[in-house]
């Protein structure tokens, strides 16, 4: 929103405004704010809406921790466009009207140009339908419903994690192919579920499988027993799941407990690090993620020693997949603006389209790219299970593969996301 | 669907229907007794179920070696301890609670049942600042965990075992209420409470006491179940709606009713869980509409208060 | 309802309410809030309203009054997308949505009183909730209903654009100010002294000759769609629909700004307890993610002392709160 042209009047009023403004917030708004450059040129405002609270509060932090990160980084360096970067964050509760409310809060009354941080699908799309409104750039960091950058996609949004279909397409082929034909599918009953299980039951049958059942879980089962039994009866080769939060600890706990990881393979779309912290004992089957601390590749360790010395309290003592998502959304998005030169949100936003992103610098196998129809980054995907032999407390995983952007991309989306034109969304520079 | 298919699952929902009874019945002693609503019921549960955490894996505010000598305790001592130390620590809750309702006796029963919301409200925050918003799992003794085979399937262990312990917490209170001097007191109270100050008998300390034995039972089902639907500071919530449709469906102020309630939520969750598994979330909220709808005061309601 | 059985129709305190809403725009950024604060506030406030001719003025506790709220949100968002994109007429439909569910509910529990209403209410309330996630295909399920827009507002020759929140927040007003009015004259009307009545003693009610089964189903549909009505401008302003305010959480949020604002014993005290949520939720939820904690000492607090709740401290009670007419 480009604001009108200003008088001096306004301008003196407008001022004396900031000033009360300014007295008052420090009584009305206690926000955890980090100013630090008092004076100078007007820092850069991102909004972190990450959950503190709800089902994915503790996914909501370890992702936030990935973006102070990311800012820390560019404000040692002096800042964007030598600009200081200032944060602000709230609880958004994993609530969506919470999420309106503070994305609301975020652009009107604190004046942030961007808006990052997501886990749950439903909170992602009421902020993207604040930001939408506003044209504000939102980057939605860790909610993987395939919908985000399908039907719900936007101009102004962008999908940093891997979806549930990108992991399915990684997975699938193969297990159908060196384990069994019979498959059943185990899914929490919400979106993200039956998106995932959607594009689950596509591929087994592209690969010659068969669907033998989908039981649908509700969100926030704890007792399993009713489900487990139904699985030993149908005795399928291959369960795969689409369980997610502190559901899939449960889950796995009971399974562990039954000693029934070996009746058959356990396949888990896609396992959040902040989801398995805490549970090592449980982790069995394969299952999917888009980074791990351990990976064999330039750049990681220093990466990981870097996260560590910010965070030394951090409840998780390495970052994954969820904070790097984090840190990876918000750097590349302050490397964007830096490099138009402004803070013009449709300016950045063309440059963020197609842009190509080096293998080494995203520490991952192959080179990513943000596609440019449905806003969403193509990158690596890969499989792992449980280390048979760790190299210390926290190597919980062994990476068994890595599928290229290519193999794993999610083409039905392809089709389903229709973007604004850019005429259509409002401009604004911050 | 075969009945040797469909066998597993009515043992599944019978085992499931006694949790769910032992889990309803400090509810319904509180509501049949001294006819107020007890919302912060689940979160006495909770309390329960962090207690026995808190003794069982250790982690009691205690000096560090002693601490040290606890943790060397054989598990199945210190789950042992829980399951009985855990109920205890909750009492004093429950004599808080029952102190600050008394201003709403003879009132709308409304009143209570705000009341008991807003502690419920207060004890799940409370819980959140002392334990965080992370899942805890309460470890089973390896002689009660597990599985077994049995029809052909692997069964988990504990669950039976915690079928077990509800019929023996719900066979005490039975006894309590029925064979005692202080039931046939109590029971007295709730029809007549002028007969009971005329014998003699100071009806205060009579609710303090039956609303302790309320909240025990709330932390006796919320260490039983603790193992199998975990610890987070929500399960207080998730726990009293069931317990609430429970006493509705067997009707208030009846044992055998709660027991029945239970029973039959049990064997709809665990049907519709592998049968219906789209709709097993709903299912126990169809059952109540339904019942309710033809026997409005559940299967052995009485005329109560409540319905006021 | 004092003494007589004339209450004006416009009173005072009425006037001065509504005049002190008009300026909240005007100083409301200055203090550190937000415009959009501003229109979720007024739009509980009507919510509230709406909700307590149930529970303040029938004396009919219901637990599960998120369900009307959120089907007038989905009503009105379903019938700009698939049907018309007129703003009357959308909220004609979250109206008449509402009201239908409503009338199903009253259909099954008219004939129920006290803790009996309150508990099939919440069942009823977590069928329709559960049914909102499930029709995935109509509702989009827990991503939401999306891009619902803002519609203008349409009087004959006039338009009103309402993307702005300020612009929307008058409209609101608007709305409120009818509504208000409209439940005013009725809790003062003689339907609203049968109510009283039944509030009072539904058995006697019955003897005198009402048929309270009637009143008590007419008086659920007419709150229902209000609620909906409310519910239609929250997706308005949310620009999208979501299940979780039909979640008991949300039904339970209602009852309690009615009762901490005083809906018991006065007919404004729903608006005071919808301002003083979410003004607690917006500046103590800033500091503490636990500010549900103080919340709720200062609702047990309030019930405990001041069962008439906090709008029962400024007023002396016009009339006996229930529990002392009770008993």
């Amino acid at each position: 929103m480009t604001k009108s042209r200003i008088t001096r009047r306004g301008a003196l009023k407008a001022s004396l405004m900031t000033a009360t403004l300014a007295g008052t917030a420090s009584f009305f708004g206690p926000w955890k704010h980090n100013r630090v450059w008092a004076q100078g040129k007007k820092p850069i405002k991102l909004g972190l809406t990450c959950d503190a609270s709800g089902q994915y509060g503790n996914s909501g932090q370890d992702d936030m921790r990935g973006m102070r990160l990311a800012i820390d980084e560019f404000n040692a360096k002096g800042g964007v466009l030598g600009r200081k970067v200032e944060w602000i964050t709230a609880d958004t509760e994993t609530n969506p009207a919470t999420g309106t409310r503070v994305a609301e809060r975020f652009i009107a009354q604190e004046q942030c140009g961007f808006l990052l941080g997501a886990i749950h699908s439903g909170v992602a799309n009421a902020i993207t339908q604040v930001a939408n409104k506003y044209g504000t750039i939102y980057m939605n960091t860790n909610s993987s419903a395939p919908s985000e950058a399908g039907e719900n996609c936007s101009r102004v949004k962008f999908v940093w994690d891997g979806n549930g279909t990108n992991f399915s397409k990684a997975a699938v082929a193969n297990a159908v192919q060196k384990i069994g034909k019979k498959w059943l599918l185990l899914t929490n009953d919400y979106v993200w579920g039956h998106t995932t299980a959607a594009a689950t039951k596509a591929e087994v049958e592209k690969a010659g499988g068969q669907i033998v059942d989908n039981l649908l879980v509700p969100q926030n089962t704890r007792d399993f027993t009713a489900y487990l039994l139904k699985v030993q009866q149908i005795k399928p080769d291959v369960i795969a799941m689409a369980i997610g939060g502190d559901d899939i600890k449960a889950l796995r706990q009971q399974i562990a407990d039954l000693k029934l990881e070996d009746k058959a393979a356990w396949i888990n779309n896609q396992q959040d690090w902040p989801d398995i912290w805490g549970v090592p004992e449980t982790l069995f089957g394969v299952f999917g993620t888009n980074w791990y601390h351990k990976l064999a590749l330039p750049g990681v360790p220093e990466f990981v020693k870097r996260w560590q010395t910010t965070y030394p309290q951090s409840p998780i003592p390495v970052p994954g997949n969820v904070s790097y998502n984090g840190y990876m959304a918000t750097r590349e998005l302050l490397r964007v603006i830096e490099q138009v030169g402004s803070t013009n949100n449709i300016a950045i936003i063309k440059a963020l389209e197609g842009r190509k992103m080096a293998a080494v610098d995203r520490m991952q196998t192959y080179d990513a790219y943000i596609d440019p129809v449905t806003h969403q980054i193509q990158q690596t995907i890969y499989l792992a299970k449980r280390n048979p032999k760790p190299a210390d407390n926290t190597d919980l995983f062994e990476i068994i593969s890595a599928a290229t952007p290519e193999q794993a991309i999610d083409t039905a989306s392809l089709t389903t996301c229709k973007l604004k034109a850019y005429t259509d969304i409002p401009t604004y520079e911050q | 669907m075969s009945i040797v298919g469909l066998l597993p699952h009515l043992v599944n929902g019978l085992a499931l229907g006694l949790l769910f009874a032992l889990l309803a019945l400090g509810f319904m002693l509180i509501l049949g007794l001294m006819e107020q609503i007890n919302l912060a019921h689940g979160s006495l549960f909770a309390l329960g179920a962090y207690f026995a955490h808190a003794i069982a894996t250790p982690r009691l505010p205690l000096p560090p070696d002693m601490l040290q000598v606890w943790a060397q305790v054989p598990l199945g001592w210190r789950f042992t301890a829980a399951m009985f130390l855990a109920p205890v620590l909750v009492a004093p809750f429950g004599v808080i609670l029952e102190r600050l309702m008394r201003r709403t006796y003879g009132r709308d029963p409304l009143y209570g049942l705000l009341l008991t919301f807003g502690a419920a409200m207060v004890i799940e925050e409370l819980i959140r600042i002392a334990w965080g918003t992370r899942d805890y799992m309460l470890p089973v003794p390896r002689g009660i965990s597990g599985g077994f085979l049995m029809l052909d399937l692997i069964w988990s262990t504990y669950r039976f075992w915690a079928a077990g312990f509800a019929v023996i917490a719900m066979a005490v209170v039975w006894l309590v209420i029925e064979r005692t001097r202080f039931g046939a007191l109590v029971k007295a109270g709730a029809h007549d409470s002028e007969i009971v100050q005329a014998l003699g008998h100071n009806l205060e300390k009579l609710r303090v006491w039956v609303f302790v034995l309320g909240t025990v039972m709330a932390a006796v089902a919320g260490v039983i179940l603790a193992p199998i639907w975990g610890i987070r500071p929500h399960m207080g919530v998730d726990a009293v709606i069931p317990a609430f449709v429970i006493i509705v469906l067997g009707g208030v102020g009846s044992f055998w009713g709660a027991v029945l309630g239970g029973l039959l939520v049990g064997m709809v969750v665990g049907l519709s869980g592998a049968y219906a598994s789209e709709w097993s979330m709903l299912s126990m909220y169809l059952l109540l509409i339904l019942i309710v709808t033809f026997r409005s005061r559940g299967l052995f309601g009485k005329k109560s208060v409540l319905e006021a | 309802m004092r003494t007589g059985r004339t209450v004006p129709t416009l009173t005072p305190a009425m006037i001065a309410i509504w005049l002190a809403f008009a300026t909240v725009p005007l100083w409301i950024e200055k203090v550190g809030l937000y415009q959009y604060l501003g229109v979720e506030i007024l739009i509980f406030a009507t919510y509230a309203l709406a909700y307590n001719l149930v529970l303040g003025h029938s004396g009919l506790p219901s637990f599960g009054h998120g369900a009307f709220f959120g089907l007038g949100a989905y009503g009105f968002g379903l019938a700009q997308l698939n049907l018309v994109p007129d703003l009357w007429f959308c909220l004609a439909a979250a109206v008449v949505v509402a009201s239908v569910g409503g009338a199903l509910v009253a259909a099954f529990i008219s004939h129920r009183r006290g803790i009996y209403y309150s508990l099939l209410t919440i069942a009823f309330g977590q069928v329709f909730w559960f049914i909102a996630i499930k029709s995935h295909a109509i509702t989009g399920g827990e991503d939401g209903l999306l891009k619902i827009a803002r519609l203008p507002a349409r009087f004959g020759v006039a338009t009103f654009d309402l993307t702005h929140n300020i612009s929307l927040f008058y409209f609101v007003l608007a709305i409120f100010v009818v509504v208000s009015l409209l439940l005013w004259r009725l809790v003062h009307s003689p339907f609203g002294r049968i109510l009283k009545a039944i509030k009072q003693n539904e058995t006697r009610a019955r003897f005198v000759g009402y048929d309270v089964w009637r009143f008590k189903a007419a008086v659920l549909v007419l709150s229902a769609g209000l609620s909906g009505l409310a519910g239609g401008l929250f997706a308005m302003a949310q620009s999208s629909a979501f299940p979780d305010v039909m979640s008991l959480h949300y039904s339970g949020y209602i009852v309690m700004m009615t009762l901490v604002g005083g809906g018991l014993v006065t007919f404004w005290g729903p608006v005071l307890g919808a301002i003083v949520f979410l003004l607690a939720r917006d500046v103590i939820g800033a500091v503490t993610t636990g500010w549900m904690l103080w919340f709720g000492l200062l609702f047990v607090a309030l019930v405990i002392h001041k069962p008439e709740g906090l709008g029962g401290m400024f007023i002396r009670p016009a009339r006996p709160a229930p529990a002392d007419a009770k008993k």
